[in-house]
This record gives C-alpha cells, sequence and structure tokens, in this order.
C-alpha cells in the first residue's frame, strides 16, 4: 500500500482522456479530457443532455466508453476496476436505489457489500444516519422517502467507506433548501479534512459558493476549465455559461398568446 | 376533436414500433414471436375446422366448446405464469389527461387487441368459423363468426382484468392472502374439469363427454364458440340467449377492471401509504442480516434478496405463482393418472419452474445493480447470493411439493427420492436459467402492475422460460432414465444422488456465469436500465 499512497500523492484524484460515448446515432460524449486535482471541489456544468451523466457514468466504470481511459487517484478504472473502485463513492443520478430496504438497511448493506467489517459499518451508519438527520430508527423503506431523504440516503451510501473521492451526480436536485445546505456543510468538511469532490450540476450559485474547481460541458466537449476564478472571469458564471452554452434569449415577441 | 379507441390503437402500434427500431434482437425476437403465433394460429385453424370437413356435427359440438374453453383458460392463465401482460400503454400515464373512463377502457381495451397473441387466437378460432360453415351453411357461418369475434373480446378482457386485480390486490397486505387464495382456487377450479376430461377419455364414453360439453358450451367459457353449431343444428333461439350471457360477462369484466384500474392510477400518483414499521434498537448490520447469515458481502447479498422477494410487488407475484402452480399441477396429476409412481416428469416441470422466476433477476431490480457494479462485487458471488437468497424461499417449498405429491400418491417412502427428482432439476434450471439471465436480461417497465411487460418483453420472457424449461428437462433426461430403470433402488439413491447432480449443474453454472457477469456488468446495466 505505500506505492499508490505516493501516486496519489502526485496524481490527479480523477483523469479523464478522450472519453467518448455514441448512442446508436447520437454522439453523447465527443471527447472529454479533464483533470480533477486532489482535494478540490469539482464543479462540472452543463446544460441538460450535455453528456454530463454520461461522462460521469464512464469516469466510475458504469458505462463503458467507445474511446478512452479514465483514471482515478492512478488506477485505470476499466484496467484495474478492483483497485479504482475501492478509492472513491458514487451517487448516481437517476439510478434506482434498493429501495425496498429501510434506510438503516441500506447503509449496512453498502458496508458489507464494500468488504467493511461489521462493527465499523455499525457505528459509521449509525453517526451518518444522526448527522444527515435520517434516524438510525426509522424503519420507512426508502421507496417510501422524500426526494430529499433518497438523496441523502444515497451521499451516506457513498460516504460510507471513506473514499479519498467523491463523484456525485446532481446532488442537489430536487433538494430542499434545508437539505441543501446540510449537504453542503458536509460536503465541505469532506473536502477541508483532504477529499475530494466532484459532482455535476446546471445550478450556478450553487457551484460559485461551494467550488474552487470548475468545467464547462456542452454538445459531449469540455468548453472551459479551470479554477472557479479562471473559470469566470470578471463576470458572473451564469453569464459566462449561457454565453459559452450558446443559449438563446427570448425576445418578448414570441407566445404572446400566453 | 373527440378522442376515440382509434387514437388508442395507433398509440400502440406507434410504441411498438418505436421499440423496435434500431434493436435488432428485439426485431428478431417479434418475428420469432410473429411466426411462431402464425403457426399456431395456422395449427389451430386446421385441427377446428377438422371436425365440419368429416360433417360431423357431434364431433364439432364436443372439440368447439372444449377448445374454446380452452383457449379462454390459456388467456386467463398464461400472462400469469408465463407471460405478463403487454402494458406498452401504461394506464397511469392516462391519469392527467380529461379522459373519461369509458373512453379510457375502450380504448386501452381496444389496443390490447392491437396484438400478436390476440391476431393469432382469431386466425386460429376462425377454423370453427369453417366447421360451422361446413356443417350448417352461411347462417351458421355467420353466426359462429359472430361467436369467436366476442369470444376473443371474452379472452382479452379476462385477462386484462383478472390480472389488474390481482396486482391491485398485491399491493395491500391485507387483500394479499386473499388474492393468494383466490388464485389457488381458481387453479383447484382445473382439477374437477382435468379429472371428468381424463375419465371421459379412459372410458371413451361419448355420451357422458357430451354432456360434460353441453354444460360447457353454456358457460361463458364455451359459448360464444358454439353459436354456429346451435344454428346447424337448428336451434337458433340459443344463439341470442348465449350472445346475451357472453356480452354480460365481458361488461362486467370491464366494469371491474376499469375499477381496479382507477386504483392503480390513484396508487401511481403517490397514495400508496408508508409503511411504519416498529422502531428497532438493533443495530444496522443486525437489522439487515439474519443471524444465521455470515456478516459479509454474501451474506448482506443473500439477506437483501431474500427480502427482495417478499418485499416487491413483482417477486412476491411470481413466487405466489409458482408456489400455487407447483402445488396444484403434480398434485392433480397425481390424482388423475391415480399412478404410484410419483410424477417424475411434471416435477421436473416444477423444479425447472422455480429456477425460471430467476430468468431476468437483473431486470427485477433495474439500475439499482450500479451499486453493485460500483462496490466492484465479483459475478460469482454476486450470483451465488442471488441463488441462495431465492433458495430461501424456494427450497422449502419444493420440500413440502415433494411432501405433499408422495403423500397423495400414496407412497411416502418415495418422497426422498422425489426431492432428489425436484433437487436435480432445479439445479440443472438454475445452471441454464444463469447464463440467461445474464445475457438476455431485459428492462421491465417500471409500473405498478407486477404483469406488466414492455412490448416484446413478455415474449421475450415466454419463449426463454419454455427454453430454460425445455433445456432443464433435457439435462435431468439421464437422472430420469435412471429413475424409470433401477426403480426399487431409486428409493434410496434417489436422494443423494439428485442433489449432488444438481448441486453439481448449479457448480458448473456459476463457474461459466461468474466470469461472464464479471465481463458484461456494463452492458448488463445498460440494458436492465428502463430508458
Amino acid at each position: 500500500m505505500t506505492i499508490p499512497h505516493q501516486r496519489e500523492g502526485q496524481d490527479p484524484a480523477l483523469a479523464l482522456r478522450g472519453l467518448v460515448k455514441r448512442f446508436d446515432t447520437k454522439l453523447a460524449v465527443a471527447g472529454v479530457d479533464l483533470d480533477v486535482p486532489a482535494g478540490s471541489f469539482f464543479g462540472l456544468l452543463g446544460p441538460n443532455g450535455a453528456g454530463k451523466t454520461t461522462t460521469l457514468s464512464m469516469a466510475v466504470g458504469l458505462l463503458r466508453p467507445d474511446a478512452g481511459q479514465a483514471t482515478i487517484l492512478g488506477y485505470d478504472v476499466w484496467a484495474d476496476p478492483a483497485a479504482a473502485k475501492a478509492r472513491f463513492g458514487v451517487l448516481p443520478d437517476g439510478v434506482r436505489l434498493f429501495d425496498r430496504l429501510t434506510g438503516t438497511e441500506l447503509l449496512a448493506y453498502h458496508g458489507l457489500l464494500r468488504g467493511m467489517d461489521a462493527t465499523v459499518v455499525n457505528q459509521r451508519s449509525v453517526e451518518l444516519l444522526d448527522v444527515l438527520a435520517l434516524g438510525a430508527d426509522n424503519r420507512t423503506l426508502v421507496v417510501d422517502y422524500s426526494a430529499g431523504m433518497k438523496k441523502k440516503i444515497g451521499l451516506a451510501c457513498a460516504m460510507l467507506h471513506a473514499p479519498r473521492l467523491l463523484v456525485l451526480d446532481e446532488p442537489f436536485e430536487a433538494v430542499d433548501p434545508v437539505s441543501a445546505a446540510l449537504i453542503r456543510d458536509i460536503l465541505q468538511r469532506y473536502v477541508a479534512g483532504g477529499g475530494t469532490v466532484v459532482f455535476s450540476s446546471h445550478v450556478m450559485a450553487v457551484v460559485e459558493r461551494l467550488c474552487t474547481h470548475a468545467a464547462i460541458l456542452a454538445d459531449g466537449t469540455i468548453r472551459l476549465r479551470g479554477t472557479l476564478d479562471e473559470v469566470r472571469g470578471a463576470r458572473s458564471l451564469e453569464d459566462v455559461f449561457v454565453e459559452v452554452v450558446g443559449g438563446r434569449t427570448a425576445t418578448g415577441s414570441e407566445l404572446a398568446w400566453l | 376533436m373527440a378522442v376515440g379507441a382509434r387514437h388508442f390503437v395507433k398509440l400502440k402500434l406507434r410504441i411498438t414500433a418505436n421499440g423496435l427500431r434500431g434493436q435488432t434482437w428485439r426485431v428478431a425476437l417479434f418475428v420469432l414471436g410473429a411466426v411462431l403465433a402464425a403457426g399456431a394460429a395456422l395449427g389451430g385453424y386446421l385441427a377446428l375446422s377438422l371436425p365440419g370437413l368429416l360433417h360431423e356435427q357431434r364431433a364439432a359440438e364436443v372439440v368447439l366448446p372444449l377448445a374454446g374453453a380452452i383457449i379462454v383458460l390459456g388467456w386467463l392463465f398464461l400472462p400469469l405464469v408465463f407471460f405478463g401482460v403487454d402494458e406498452s400503454l401504461d394506464p397511469a400515464r392516462f391519469a392527467l389527461l380529461p379522459l373519461g373512463r369509458r373512453t379510457l377502457i375502450g380504448g386501452l381495451f381496444a389496443a390490447s387487441l392491437a396484438g400478436v397473441p390476440a391476431l393469432a387466437t382469431l386466425a386460429g378460432t376462425l377454423g370453427m368459423v369453417d366447421s360451422a360453415a361446413r356443417l350448417g351453411g352461411p347462417g351458421a357461418a355467420l353466426a359462429e363468426f359472430v361467436g369467436v369475434c366476442t369470444g376473443l373480446l371474452l379472452c382479452t378482457a379476462i385477462s386484462r382484468s383478472l390480472t389488474s386485480a390481482f396486482a391491485t390486490a398485491l399491493r395491500s397486505r391485507r387483500a394479499r392472502d386473499l388474492a393468494t387464495v383466490l388464485l389457488a382456487l381458481l387453479a383447484a377450479l382445473l382439477g374437477p374439469l382435468q379429472l371428468a376430461a381424463l375419465a371421459g377419455a379412459q372410458s371413451a364414453n361419448w355420451n357422458s363427454i357430451a354432456r360434460i360439453t353441453d354444460v360447457v358450451a353454456w358457460t361463458p367459457l364455451g359459448a360464444p364458440y358454439t353459436l354456429g353449431l346451435d344454428v346447424a343444428a337448428g336451434r337458433a333461439w340459443a344463439v341470442p340467449v348465449k350472445l346475451a350471457l357472453v356480452l354480460a360477462t365481458i361488461g362486467l369484466l370491464l366494469w371491474w377492471w376499469s375499477a381496479t384500474l382507477e386504483r392503480a392510477m390513484l396508487g401511481a400518483a403517490g397514495s400508496s401509504r408508508p409503511r411504519e414499521r416498529a422502531a428497532s434498537a438493533r443495530e444496522p448490520v443486525a437489522q439487515l442480516v439474519p443471524t444465521w447469515l455470515p456478516r459479509t458481502r454474501f451474506g448482506a447479498l443473500t439477506a437483501r434478496e431474500m427480502r427482495y422477494w417478499w418485499r416487491e410487488t413483482r417477486r412476491r407475484a411470481s413466487l405466489i405463482t409458482f408456489g400455487v402452480v407447483g402445488i396444484f399441477l403434480p398434485v392433480l396429476i397425481t390424482v388423475s393418472s391415480g399412478s404410484t409412481a410419483g410424477p417424475t416428469g411434471m416435477l421436473v416441470f416444477v423444479g425447472a419452474l422455480a429456477a425460471v422466476s430467476l430468468a431476468n433477476q437483473f431486470g427485477l431490480e433495474g439500475s439499482a445493480y450500479a451499486a453493485h457494479m460500483v462496490a466492484g462485487v465479483p459475478g460469482r458471488v454476486e450470483l451465488s447470493s442471488r441463488v441462495a437468497g431465492f433458495s430461501v424461499w424456494v427450497v422449502p417449498a419444493l420440500l413440502a411439493i415433494a411432501a405433499i405429491v408422495g403423500l397423495v400418491a400414496g407412497r411416502p417412502e418415495a418422497i426422498p427420492a422425489l426431492i432428489g427428482t425436484l433437487a436435480a432439476a432445479y439445479g440443472a434450471g438454475l445452471a441454464l436459467v444463469l447464463p440467461i439471465s445474464v445475457r438476455a436480461a431485459y428492462a421491465l417497465p417500471d409500473t405498478a402492475n407486477p404483469f406488466a411487460m414492455s412490448s416484446g418483453g413478455g415474449l421475450a420472457k415466454g419463449l426463454l422460460s419454455f427454453a430454460a424449461l425445455f433445456g432443464a428437462a433435457i439435462l435431468t433426461v439421464p437422472l430420469q432414465l435412471l429413475a424409470f430403470l433401477v426403480d426399487d433402488v431409486w428409493l434410496w439413491i434417489g436422494l443423494p444422488l439428485g442433489v449432488l447432480y444438481g448441486a453439481g449443474a448449479l457448480a458448473v453454472g456459476l463457474r461459466l456465469t461468474g466470469p461472464m457477469l464479471d465481463r458484461r456488468a456494463p452492458e448488463l446495466l445498460a440494458t436492465v436500465s428502463a430508458r
């Protein structure tokens, strides 16, 4: 384990090289190169359908890329999946949880799946449920949870094995402000403690508030990347985003019947 | 513009066509299904037109109502056990549209007629029109044609309303047990019918058979298919009476369907009450993993799988259906054949049928499988834990089946050998089903109806199930032969040999399928994630 530790010090937490994914005729991701520095809070921005979920799925080994490479803390996700997967946690979006378990059962399940010791799983689960205000003795099935609670339990599952990298797909989608503040707080503490967070979003305010680094993805390619200040320059992130993505602004003449 | 049935039919055809676009294997499946259905329709037509060709009014009066009843019962049971219902038009999706209940039911009903099974049934039963024409001329043919058409409506109505009602019932805990009992009773009703048929066939007494078929011809099951014969026999007065009987049945079924549908649509809007459970003071791991399972990855996977077979409606439905079919079929065969040898062939079928429940095990939870991939669960552990979790439910059921069949056959001493047969068939079935579950998984629609299939899925499910059943039957041929040849010794060696055989087959299956799953996990996830 000594050599990987040395490598982890120098390598970026997540490195993508020329990732390409084609669905039928549509080119969803057209060659993404990205370096996420270790210890950064990285926001991956993009409009709907830009390829954020596809890119992150390929980065964590859920979707096989047509071309390219994904490396996590120095381990190739597709060539050495076991070593890479032990080092990160994922909160996928639009992916079902094993929602016929209670929240507590689900956490214990993820812990044991990761090969953790039962006593450690117990101790950390209770603590996570408590911090996330989910209640360790709550016996409601996850399927009956609200959207915000589902995100929170998903986040807890991703963090349980104390990974050095968290890959979160839309962690703030459909989350109420109270839960969002809690999630933000936990993630900031995690980064302060040396962890790395990559998350996708299309909410500029969240990204501006949290991130040290950002990249803008549109039509399957990275349009802009760097530290937050490099990306936005002197303007607001929203203006930069709309300009880079090339959105149209309403002139006021259409939709007159509304 | 008023929304009519044809809009629903067009929508259904459009969805079916879009589902086929760019999916080679789906097109292949669809074509295969169409060819099989055409073959069945042709066979049915020939068989049903035979009484007419031979000018046997008597034979026609036996064959037509019986065949009709079998067709209707087939429409009732096959979706429950094998195929599921094609719910490419999910009723819940219409919940927000300003559609009247009549329009909706009429449209969905018309749309469910626009499918391969309905067309094949119609084509096959047209043989009855052929028969009626030869026996009673154009008048009889016309009456029979009307009958065949209403018969098709009856088939569709019965399968839609029953699966929908069963689905609704399965959602609430109290009604669930009732539904189980109801299904069991329905299956039990087949018993007397079968007994009568076998008894009649054995004594070859035309009169007693004719008496039974005369009764069947006046039940909604056989009535639509005998209208032409009544005209041919000069009982034209019976036609309107029977027609009224069938139409009333269809009306009742549709009313029942619309009632359950309404409840299902409300349920989809999120009114399913959260299940409040008593707070537990136990540790998280202890809540998940029972004490008799190891607190490891395998233990967690097995415990989750075990729970899922009961907590998830779709799985619970298949578990209950298996229990009912698995107990009733062999018992009925034993009773009706009166043999004391024990229905070995039927038990092979039951053992393999248990395994077939796992044929689309990855489709059952869809994209949730991503969690296992992210955690890097090895294929061998994944598959063996799934088998273990399912077996917690199925092995006791199989033991009970063996015991019941042995007792019913009057040979309790044969029970161990019967268990051996079941174990061998279950193991061989699993060995076949595991690679199928990895290579031929398909996404299931995310609806409240556990029998719902996306279009084409029903055929895939049915074909794969039959392939696995057939394969398991072939794999266990050596054991069946041995059992036949050394009957006395088999009583002693049946249990150890069968268990060994089943375990060996399962081990081979796991060994071959584990690496396959490791290689294909991302592709598997993509196919089972409903898009």
